[in-house]
């Protein structure tokens, strides 16, 4: 019983921790952003509030920040599917790209109704992805190569066979745009698009919807399932799992497929539109615009758990839309980006701060009792 | 004080110089713990010091303060007469004290000079380091290969770097921290016998930390004995004998075979026909009853192709214990390894009640009832980031669930039956197994295995690192698990564990049996030539 209030208040004392590590770092990282901006010669003020304005208070905004907070969200989800299993997948980027273009490619050559054009394009999106991040896994199971590396360089890889595919008419380019200035896909037929639900003057992209329930849905399986049991055995243990009976090889690739696949649906998510215009329903150079990078910051942000990655995708939308507004400030630029670079690190820092302290503790208590 | 001590002393004043060591009142506590509470001891040059004790009696606390790793909270130390604080490793060093610890630190991509140059300040002169590799080998009498790659070598040749590292600062006092743990009997005795030569010729102060009673008597000029932080007794080598010392070291006589056997008293528990009768109590596999675990002709390689066992045949009947006696390093650890679906066999194969078991499937040894408690939990026996709960449903988390989705009641309360039916002391079974002191990790394991009922149960090593009462919980639970008809494979470089265990002893030598013997027609003498791999 004793035991159980020690534990409670062990909790509660964590959670304070937690709050506290996280203003300290934010407000450290407001107040260099506002010297910045003022030893630079803008108004700190200013910047703070065209965010705000931009990513939540302004008409329309927050539904904009739940279109761009979609597809990060679902990228993260795969990361925590890989990161589980003990596998290191950072080519999001690669494999988002990828999946977009699968399903640009199935958009344009098939002519059912709209709800079942957007499924087709949605699961040729994640089967994209997940062949991009499977190439990975095969490489890491079967040759031996470390998925850190091959997931990180097959996203140049990605991006050369996007672009390749781009200036060919039989693969991704719009017909008749030759001599066009820049190669880009044809636009998605209107019916083909994800709805957007009307709230309050804001448009609230379906995918926002998709990807909270894939999230909550996640959280379930890792947590309450035998697969995620299975599948944090093997990340924790590799042998254990081994003589328990998960193949490190079966399991652990079917994680990095599903990871893929994650990555792959976001990119069909972003073409096929939500409340944030990432390319206007188009297929263009340079797609995936960051979205598999930040949606990886997601996953480490919000510790490889599904449900706080709900929250911290949202906080990374706003600095995207809210940045936008920043322009107008008459803050250059690059000052701009400085900041949006600080409020990042600011998030990044209390987790690394409490896992280095976690382990440091946790191997003080093993050495102890040994 | 009694005529022991007096005696002692006595031997101080004969040898007319003052202490090379001289701990007066040293004192450390850990939190609540004393570990070791108002210590004297006294180092004579020339003579072997004995330290005995149980796990946990202070033993390395003591000489880990000696060595500067740990700092005394009361109590003074003189080397050579003079106070010191010794606060760090380095000013040990500067004080002449080494020490060659029971755990090895060495490199094994390295070569032996390497190895030995390591931590070295200032130039490297690899040509003056092989030398003095040479100089100290010929003069001890342990010659090495200072070419040789450390991960090539046997234990007992490792530990010889061990030693050689530690010599070749020339200190005046030499620690040994429980040095015969990975050495054969054989080896034990000419490493003793070299040291007796060293010691008296060269005037150091030696200290043996053991908790082995044969040991201790063979090796060593006077003994201290310790219990719980405390030095209970000290004597004269000569005047003890081991039931005296085992008295001392318990505070109680020692009657139990399976204690006596953890003490290290190999010839007291092979000699005593009245123990002999307690394991008839349980009844001993049937030899002509089909086997129950059945491994032919099993080799197999390390992916660096290293061969790890060897042609390997072994059958285990059910109800009967089998030991397999080796020194470390001879495929105990890839046989435990097999038997957990962690190695896959190139040749040969495993049955288990007649059926072949896949060594490609992972997994298949579980399922086909092979229990293992592993040599290194940590590795393939526990997850530590996952709680006690989670752990003891580890091999088949089905169990707990229904069509996939884990049930939270029942995978609480079957942890919580097993917690008590096991006296696993944690703080529920929501408690992160790392919280968890090795022995109570150690009950989990054991609760698990036996939890799903195997037909074979595998003891790597089982009671390594735990005190003496938990060596006899793990080897009674051992006992009743082959009472109750489990084919029982306890793999062990403990001997006297495997003696005081077994139904039969089978020898492991360079991953395979090279021999084997019902535990009534046990030769203590023939087992250790086996074990060395000599042919019989």
């Amino acid at each position: 019983m004793s035991d159980a209030v020690s534990q409670g208040v062990k909790r509660q004392q964590r959670q304070v921790e937690w709050v506290g590590l996280y203003a300290a770092s934010v407000a450290v990282a407001l107040v260099a952003s506002a010297l910045l901006i003022q030893t630079t010669g803008g108004s700190s003020l200013a910047v703070f509030d065209a965010l705000i304005e931009g990513s939540l208070t302004g008409t329309g905004r927050w539904g904009l920040t739940l279109g761009a907070a979609a597809p990060m969200l679902l990228v993260a989800l795969g990361t925590i599917i890989s990161a589980r299993a003990g596998l290191v997948n950072i080519g999001q980027e690669g494999q988002l790209a990828i999946g977009a273009a699968f399903a640009v490619y199935i958009s344009f050559r098939i002519d059912g109704p709209g709800p079942f054009n957007l499924v087709v394009l949605m699961v040729f999106g994640a089967i994209g992805g997940a062949l991009w991040a499977g190439a990975a896994g095969a490489l890491r199971f079967w040759r031996g190569v470390p998925e850190v590396l091959s997931t990180l360089l097959l996203v140049t890889v990605a991006t050369q066979l996007t672009a390749y595919a781009l200036g060919r008419e039989w693969l991704l380019l719009a017909p008749d745009s030759v001599g066009a200035r820049n190669n880009v896909s044809e636009q998605l037929a209107e019916d083909n698009r994800l709805p957007n639900l009307s709230v309050l003057g804001n448009q609230i992209p379906f995918a926002a919807f998709l990807a909270v329930v894939l999230a909550l849905g996640l959280a379930f399986a890792l947590a309450r399932t035998t697969w995620g049991f299975r599948l944090r055995m093997l990340g924790k243990s590799p042998k254990a799992a081994q003589r328990a009976g998960i193949s490190q090889t079966r399991f652990g690739m079917r994680a990095m497929l599903l990871s893929g696949a994650f990555a792959g649906l976001a990119g069909a998510v972003m073409f096929a539109g939500g409340g944030f215009q990432f390319s206007n329903f188009k297929f263009v150079p340079g797609f995936s615009g960051n979205i598999g990078w930040t949606g990886l910051l997601v996953a480490l942000v919000a510790r490889e758990k599904a449900i706080p990655a709900i929250l911290v995708a949202f906080v990374f939308a706003s600095l995207r839309t809210g940045s936008s507004f920043v322009g107008s400030t008459g803050v250059e630029a690059r000052v701009t980006d400085v900041v949006e670079g600080l409020l990042v690190l600011a998030l990044l820092i209390p987790p690394a701060v409490m896992f280095l302290r976690d382990r440091r503790r946790a191997r003080l208590a093993t050495t102890e009792r040994t | 004080m009694n005529a022991d001590h007096s005696e002692l002393t006595g031997v101080g004043a004969d040898a007319a110089s003052t202490p090379a060591v001289e701990l007066r009142g040293v004192t450390k506590r850990f939190g609540a713990v004393t570990a070791c509470d108002s210590v004297d001891l006294v180092l004579q040059r020339g003579k072997i010091h004995g330290i005995l004790g149980e796990n946990g009696a202070g033993k390395s606390t003591l000489m880990k303060i000696l060595i500067g790793l740990v700092l005394p909270d009361e109590g003074s130390i003189h080397v050579d007469g003079q106070a010191h604080q010794i606060h760090d490793p380095l000013a040990a060093s500067k004080l002449g004290i080494g020490m060659v610890h029971q755990h090895f630190s060495l490199v094994d991509a390295l070569t032996v000079w390497e190895n030995v140059a390591l931590g070295e300040a200032g130039r490297l002169d690899p040509q003056a380091v092989q030398h003095r590799i040479g100089e100290i080998g010929e003069h001890y009498g342990l010659t090495i290969d200072p070419m040789a790659r450390v991960g090539d070598l046997t234990a007992g040749l490792r530990q010889r770097v061990e030693i050689i590292k530690c010599l070749r600062r020339d200190p005046s006092i030499v620690i040994f921290d429980e040095p015969t743990s990975v050495l054969t009997p054989e080896e034990s005795m000419t490493l003793f016998a070299s040291f007796r030569d060293v010691v008296a010729a060269e005037g150091r102060a030696v200290v043996l930390v053991s908790h082995k009673l044969d040991e201790v008597i063979a090796a060593t000029d006077e003994v201290t004995i310790m219990r719980q932080g405390k030095v209970v007794d000290e004597m004269i080598t000569a005047d003890a004998d081991a039931p005296t010392l085992a008295r001392a070291m318990v505070g109680r006589d020692v009657s139990l075979r399976g204690e006596r056997a953890a003490f290290g008293l190999v010839n007291a528990a092979a000699a005593d026909p009245a123990d002999v009768g307690t394991s008839d109590d349980s009844t001993p596999g049937d030899p002509s009853s089909p086997a129950v675990l059945s491994i032919r002709e099993a080799s197999a390689r390390s992916p660096q192709g290293i061969t790890l066992l060897d042609g390997l045949s072994l059958d285990v009947h059910a109800g009967e214990i089998l030991g397999i006696a080796g020194v470390e390093g001879n495929g105990q650890r890839p046989l435990g390894d097999l038997l957990s679906s962690l190695v896959t066999l190139s040749s040969g194969e495993v049955r288990v009640s007649g059926e072949i078991v896949s060594t490609k499937t992972p997994g298949a040894m579980a399922s086909a009832g092979i229990g293992v408690i592993p040599e290194d939990r940590h590795d393939s026996g526990v997850v530590l980031d996952m709680t006690v709960a989670e752990n003891l449903v580890l091999i088949d988390p089905a169990r707990a669930a229904n069509r996939g989705v884990l049930d939270r009641t029942r995978l609480v309360e079957s942890a919580e039956q097993l917690i008590a039916e096991f006296d696993i002391q944690c703080a529920g079974p929501d408690a992160p197994m790392w919280s968890l002191s090795g022995g109570n990790q150690q009950r989990v394991v054991l609760a698990r295995e036996l939890s799903y009922e195997p037909k074979v149960l595998v003891g790597a090593q089982p009671t390594r690192g735990l005190d003496v009462g938990a060596i006899e919980y793990m080897t009674s639970r051992l006992r009743d698990a082959a009472s109750d008809g489990v084919a029982v494979l306890l793999i062990s470089s403990e001997l006297e564990e495997v003696l005081d265990l077994a139904d039969r002893v089978a020898v492991m030598f360079r991953g395979r049996i090279v021999g084997e013997m019902a535990r009534d027609a046990v030769d203590v003498e023939q087992l250790s030539l086996l074990m060395g791999g000599a042919a019989v």
